[in-house]
């Protein structure tokens, strides 16, 4: 270790999602400047797009909306959305960040009036829906989107109707020539809270996942229960749009299997758990069942599972199901062997729920530096003496609660990087 | 402030707001009722709108600016001005978005957000921090194990001075006594080296850390940047922040009796286990000799109502770890795991399989006894048959962690029943679950866990008006505001960090140690600048007290969630500020009004609801008063707007930092002047609750269910005051509520105090 | 190494377990199983098998020779594969399965409850050792004849129109068995694996 000062005492958190929000809001309040880099056109991350959270069933969003504030507030914290780093040079004290960004043809002083997703004809596919609804290419991401600010689809542009979006806007806003860009920025320590994204539920071949409607994944169901989501919060079939009355929770779909992800992704049977209470809610008649190997309920949220079990509708079936086959009608029959009656069962379910896991986003979209990695493509970076750390899911499959500690732990890790107190 | 205060008013046209309303009208609402400049612009957020502002600014014209334009939400980068106090009035997002272009109803609608804003800008004035004398940078660390010597060395690391304080003789914890860990590195599976000698080392050599040990604190008074913390050894210390890492200890044994423990020498713990682990030497009790099949019982103790409800995390971990350890000494030694749930969350599935592989045998199943002759009779889940396992030499019962939240060497103090408030559990986590309400019937709740007040003596014995305990959580764990901010707790500058707070790991605890410090750091640098916490953080303002019209009934010092009042040898309130989280339930409380912010008082609020115009009963425009919770509500109410819901133009909305704030008093001022409803928006209380002061909607709702008498004594029935429920995610919900509110309050009739 | 399995003296004793793990085929990768129940899920038979593998793999853990070695379970597996590409613990079940049975009809268990299968086995290896083929048309006459030569003309009447239609589409042809080229070749293949075989304690199911 040196004695010698920093030379950047900026951080660098690279993603916008509840743990790079922590970690830079948690550094910014001890009074030290930090800038986030998000890929999406907005903050928040997956949190963004869950219903609720686990286990008090309230609103991600009320958070964030409080995290949003303290960003407002706090003129230390620079955000780029739709940036990632392309490159970084130099070490603790002193890096040097290439940060590539993509057009998003909105400029800063868009004030979100609308005018131009009125004018646009053009929909595309809804990404913050997980592709499930459509959008106006010229939208704002959700209504709570920070920043505010709307986004063109690359869709649309070099057709006509990038042109009337570009009319309708009274402040010259659009830019349709934008381009990719790059420029550079000098940080003392880096902290990577790149997340996750869903597992692909299309590789678990024998779930027909893209060959039954009725088969969707977690994050899909999360959506659907979104008062801003496809169905307005309505928990409905995508085939037929018809209630679901009979629904099947699908556990390590995809986790705990060296076929696929070989951890156990951690927060998804308490997240099935939290869907059938979004199915029970809507439905009196409704019976859901859960199909699991351990149920992993670990430390308070033991107190979850129980509130659950008790529920008569609820049923947990100890079996990874072997197969999803088409039934007669086209809906899902769930096939396998329960594991304590050696019963073989061919349920047929209205819904079917794959509780598919976090995969880590540096495993798709390695990290653009040398940086210390385990096999699953989480970041662990080095023990010894360097500036680039791992917050949240990028760190390992941990809940929203964890993610807020290690990110909370990432901040100070960070300052004592780039304050020159650590000896 | 020191310069008069004068106050310029601008008014944007954009975004639909000059086509809904019309300017001119607004203008003169400001000219010829507040008599304030006032100056309009197409496109107020751009960089000309921006120059009109800054320049009356830089001109010495203007230091207090009214923004007419979108929600105080968004721009908030943009309308910000050095020395200068900003209010925001919401004439898009609330008006322009939510309500019909070209109505008279808008236009009223719009007028009076601009009066309320304008009353609100003469009712307050631009905050100055409270700084009095020195501040502390020391952070005091309780507990010298795994949490505490992580946290010493990482505030120390991060340039902090520290006091480490250990009741134990010795720095070390209950890892001093573990052999080896579980890994916490990739690739995650093999036994790590325990490292805790090296961190002792580490921190003992730290000269900017002062350790002691065989010492307890003795009282703690003070705030943030302020403690002033005794000690058992009659010393004394002056510090900023405390980090709580008292850890945890084993689940008492002795009342294991029905899983041998007690009836067989050779039913150990598995603390017992670590300890001959860690001794070198495995051998039974009974001859002294080595184990040849050992069966470890797990949730021996957890997930058993009767005993831990909850789940210790560790155990199956733990189990593994020793089976492997017993495993890697004698290949031939059988060992079996029995487990009902196999717990090896995330990357530690790799462990599991690694002792798979190892050939420790997994047993699905309850243990249903373990007799003299160590047989565990094993109901077995998989082979559906009550299994006799014979020929056991050693049982090693998994216990599970007990949060040390108390010092149960010390005495239980005599503390009376308002003191103990804290402890009781107040959130019952097994209540049912319920969201907007089950559809049909739902479940019979499970019966609340009993309302046990832990033995021993409070860890810091906090010299506060609320009493000396931290608060806890069910199950005796330390207070925590779960999920999305995990650290807060309901005592300022102090945070809760490893087995204290939830049963975790070495690994955990070592990262929830170092968050923790970040915390205690960042409390540190804001209390020595007058600069509010989470969840407000940044704000200056901080409650002031006029006591010579208090009447000394307590009621903020009993209401405040965050214990930040005490009362004096006068019996006076006297504010902490720095324990302070500003959320306004001592305004709220104060039947006189006299507790008040720079920026927000029971004045102010009351003020900006009689600067509503109420329109006589014959116009048939009734007035509805909607105080909605700034964090939630208002946000709600905003994104409405956004989405283009429209609602009743009748209602007038104010923000509130907190429907704790809200004092009853407003409510019958509402009615007085004429308002023909009143509903409170806020968050959802109690089990689950979600207000990010913790109890101020509770405290709201039961304050209001008071209400009725007065309205009874003023002849108005007592529907015409509500308070909803409402959460961020109601922007469609929340319309629909104002509407079939204003369509309720039709049907009482106009209150029949207009126009007096 | 021992080439007959132990036998348990009482419930989780890991003695039969343990030469399981040593000398199946596949055998140490079955330690890793986590009893999801995927394999038995998968199994193209499990609605034939009295205890599918997912549970006969507990039943090894809990010493249950006897259980193990008599299940039919063992028998039914015709070699899908479903339970082996599934497995998300990349435990190779079919080959255990096939292993076991070896195992079962080396030590006697096989005999009286798996007759018709060790029949059709050994009318199967018979083809294949002669002509490096099977000839479906032997196979199943040899397999018919088995049980006398009554019982043998009751079958092959039985399953004459089967026949007649798989001649009709050409999946069944008419005159000598084919045999592949170099058959002394297969002879020495064959010898050898007998040979390793005999080396790791198993003998072959033939002799």
């Amino acid at each position: 270790m040196t004695d010698q000062k920093p030379r950047s005492q900026t951080i660098l958190v690279v993603g916008g999602g509840i743990s790079g929000v922590t970690t830079a809001l948690e550094a910014a309040e001890a009074g030290y400047e930090v800038v986030i880099l998000e890929k999406a056109p907005t903050l928040g991350g997956r949190v963004a797009q869950l219903n609720r959270y686990f286990p008090k069933l309230c609103h991600p969003t009320c958070g964030l909306e409080i995290n949003f504030q303290r960003i407002r507030k706090n003129p230390r914290v620079k955000v780029f959305t739709m940036a990632t780093v392309a490159g970084v040079k130099g070490g603790r004290g002193d890096y040097t960040v290439t940060v590539k960004t993509t057009p998003r043809h909105v400029r800063p002083n868009c004030t979100a009036c609308g005018d131009c997703a009125k004018a646009c004809e053009t929909r595309v596919p809804n990404p913050f829906d997980y592709n499930m609804g459509e959008t106006t290419a010229a939208y704002l991401p959700h209504e709570m989107a920070f920043p505010m600010r709307y986004v063109v689809a690359p869709q649309v542009i070099g057709t006509p109707d990038a042109d009337k979006i570009k009319a309708s806007c009274k402040y010259d806003a659009i830019d349709l020539d934008e381009k990719e860009a790059t420029f550079e920025l000098g940080v003392g320590a880096i902290v990577w809270a790149t997340g996750w994204q869903p597992y692909d539920a299309n590789r678990i071949s024998p779930y027909r996942y893209a060959h039954i409607k009725d088969v969707i994944n977690n994050v899909e169901m999360e959506r659907l229960a979104s008062h801003n989501g496809p169905t307005h919060g309505r928990i409905l079939r995508p085939s037929d749009g018809k209630e679901p009355k009979k629904v099947a929770l699908i556990q390590c779909a995809g986790s705990r299997d060296y076929n696929h992800l070989a951890y156990c992704s951690r927060i998804c049977c308490l997240a099935s758990m939290k869907h059938a209470a979004y199915v029970r809610e809507q439905y009196a008649d409704a019976t859901v069942d859960i199909y699991y190997i351990d149920i992993r309920a670990h430390d308070k949220l033991e107190a979850f599972y129980r509130k659950l079990k008790v529920d008569p509708q609820v049923t947990f079936i100890k079996s990874k199901p072997a197969e999803i086959k088409i039934g007669p009608d086209g809906g899902p029959v769930v096939c396998g062997e329960n594991t304590l009656t050696r019963e073989l069962y061919q349920t047929p379910y209205d819904l079917v729920v794959l509780a598919t896991g976090m995969q880590p986003a540096s495993a798709v979209d390695r990290p653009a530096m040398e940086v210390g990695m385990d096999d699953y493509g989480f970041v662990v970076p080095a023990l010894d003496d360097d500036g680039v750390f791992a917050a949240g899911v990028a760190s390992g499959p941990i809940d929203v609660s964890m993610s807020v500690q290690s990110a909370t732990a990432a901040a100070l890790k960070a300052i004592q990087a780039v304050s020159g107190a650590a000896r | 402030m020191s310069a008069a205060k004068s106050t310029g008013v601008y008014l944007c046209s954009g975004c639909g707001i000059g086509e809904a309303v019309t300017m001119g009208e607004l203008e003169k609402v400001v000219t010829k009722e507040f008599k304030k400049p006032v100056k309009s612009h197409a496109c107020l957020c751009g960089d000309e709108g921006l120059a009109v502002i800054k320049a009356d600014i830089e001109a010495g014209t203007v230091n207090q600016v009214v923004v007419g334009a979108c929600s105080p939400r968004t721009m908030t980068d943009r309308f910000r001005f050095p020395a200068t106090q900003v209010l925001r009035s919401n004439l898009r997002e609330q008006v322009a978005w939510s309500h019909p272009a070209g109505d008279e109803d808008t236009r009223m609608m719009a007028e009076d957000n601009l009066r309320m804003s304008l009353t609100e800008a003469a009712k307050s004035t631009l905050p100055e921090p409270k700084i009095d004398g020195e501040y502390s940078s020391v952070v005091m660390v309780v507990g010298g194990g795994t949490a505490g010597l992580t946290a010493a060395h990482e505030a120390a690391q991060a340039g902090h001075e520290v006091l480490l304080v250990e009741r134990a003789a010795k720095l070390g914890g209950n890892a001093a006594n573990w052999s080896k860990r579980m890994p916490h590195r990739p690739p995650y599976r093999a036994i790590q080296g325990n490292d805790i000698d090296t961190l002792i080392a580490t921190v003992t050599a730290d000269s900017r850390v002062k350790v002691k040990t065989g010492c307890t604190v003795a009282k703690t008074s003070g705030m943030p940047g302020k403690f002033a913390v005794e000690f058992s050894d009659g010393s004394g210390a002056t510090v900023g922040a405390i980090v709580v890492a008292t850890g945890w200890r084993p689940y008492d044994p002795t009342k294991l009796g029905h899983l041998g423990y007690g009836v067989s020498p050779d039913v150990v713990t598995n603390v017992q286990m670590e300890g001959m682990l860690s001794g070198g030497k495995v051998a039974r009790k009974s001859d002294g000799k080595a184990p040849g099949v050992v069966a470890f019982v797990q949730c021996a103790g957890s997930r058993d109502p009767d005993h831990l409800p909850y789940c210790s995390s560790v155990c199956c971990g733990v189990s593994i770890k020793q089976a492997l350890q017993l495993r890697e000494a004698d290949p031939k030694v059988m060992t079996y795991i029995i487990y009902e749930e196999l717990r090896t969350p995330g990357v530690a599935e790799e462990f599991y399989r690694a002792a798979q592989e190892a050939g420790v045998i997994f047993m699905k199943g309850k243990v249903k006894s373990v007799d003299k002759a160590l047989t565990v009779v094993v109901d077995d889940a998989l082979l559906q048959q009550e299994v006799p396992l014979a020929g056991v030499d050693l049982v090693v019962l998994a216990t599970g962690m007990v949060p040390n939240s108390t010092n149960i060497d010390a005495p239980t103090p005599e503390l009376d029943e308002e003191k103990l408030r804290v402890l009781h559990n107040d959130v019952n986590p097994l209540s049912p679950i319920k969201v907007a309400g089950y559809a049909g019937e739902a479940p019979a709740p499970l019966p609340a866990p009993p309302d046990t007040l832990p033995e021993g003596a409070p860890i810091l014995n906090l010299q506060y008006r609320q009493g000396p305990h931290l608060p806890m959580l069910a199950d005796g764990f330390a207070d925590s505001h779960y999920i999305c901010f995990p650290y807060e707790t309901r005592r300022t500058g102090i945070y809760t960090c490893g087995p204290v707070r939830r049963p975790m790991d070495m690994g955990e605890t070592a990262e929830d140690a170092t968050g923790a410090v970040m915390k205690a750091i960042q409390a540190i640098r804001n209390a020595g600048q007058g600069v509010a916490l989470h969840p407000r953080a940044g704000d200056l303002s901080y409650p002031m007290i006029n006591l010579n019209q208090c009447t000394k009934c307590r009621r903020c010092t009993v209401e405040c969630p965050f214990g930040a009042i005490d009362e004096n040898e006068a019996s006076y309130p006297q504010v902490n500020e720095t324990r302070c989280r500003r959320c306004g339930t001592c305004m709220g409380a104060c039947p006189v009004r006299t507790i008040s912010f720079a920026n927000y008082s029971v004045d102010m609020l009351g003020s900006m609801i009689k600067a509503v115009n109420i329109p006589d009963e014959f116009d048939e425009k009734p007035r509805i008063l909607i105080l909605a919770c700034e964090n939630d509500a208002y946000p709600a109410l905003d994104m409405a707007g956004i989405s283009r819901q429209q609602y009743s133009a009748f209602v007038r909305i104010i923000p509130v930092r907190c429907l704790g704030s809200v004092s009853l008093l407003l409510i019958s001022d509402a009615l007085s002047v004429g308002f023909d409803g009143v509903m409170l928006m806020g968050c959802k209380p109690g089990d689950d609750y979600q207000c990010h002061f913790v109890k101020g909607s509770g405290i709201s709702r039961e304050r209001l269910s008071k209400v009725g008498e007065t309205l009874k004594s003023m002849q108005l029935e007592s529907a015409r005051v509500t308070q909803v429920e409402a959460s961020i995610a109601d922007s469609a919900r929340l319309p629909k509520l104002i509407d079939a509110f204003v369509a309720e309050l039709d049907g009482f009739g106009p209150n029949p105090f207009k126009g007096f | 190494m021992t080439s007959v399995s132990p036998t348990p003296t009482r419930k989780y004793d890991l003695s039969f377990a343990r030469w399981v793990y040593e000398n199946i085929d596949g055998g140490d990768r079955m330690a890793m199983c986590m009893q999801c129940g995927t394999c038995s899920g998968s199994c193209a038979l499990n609605t034939q098998m009295d205890y599918g593998p997912r549970k006969l793999f507990m039943m090894i853990r809990a010493g249950m020779k006897d259980e193990v070695l008599t299940s039919n379970t063992i028998w039914n597996c015709v070699s899908c594969y479903n339970c082996v590409v599934r497995c998300p613990r990349k435990v190779p079940v079919a080959y255990i399965l096939h292993d076991l049975a070896t195992v079962a009809v080396r030590e006697g268990y096989a005999q009286a409850r798996t007759e018709e299968t060790t029949k059709f086995a050994k009318a199967f290896i018979w083809s294949a050792r002669t002509f490096g083929r099977t000839d479906e048309r032997l196979v199943s006459v040899l397999f018919y004849f088995s049980e006398g030569i009554s019982a043998g003309f009751k079958k092959l009447m039985a399953f004459k129109g089967i026949a007649f239609n798989f001649v009709k589409v050409g999946r069944l042809h008419i005159g000598l068995p084919h045999m592949i080229k170099k058959r002394g070749e297969l002879k020495s293949i064959m010898a050898k694996a007998a040979e390793i075989e005999a080396r790791h304690g198993g003998a072959s199911g033939e002799k």
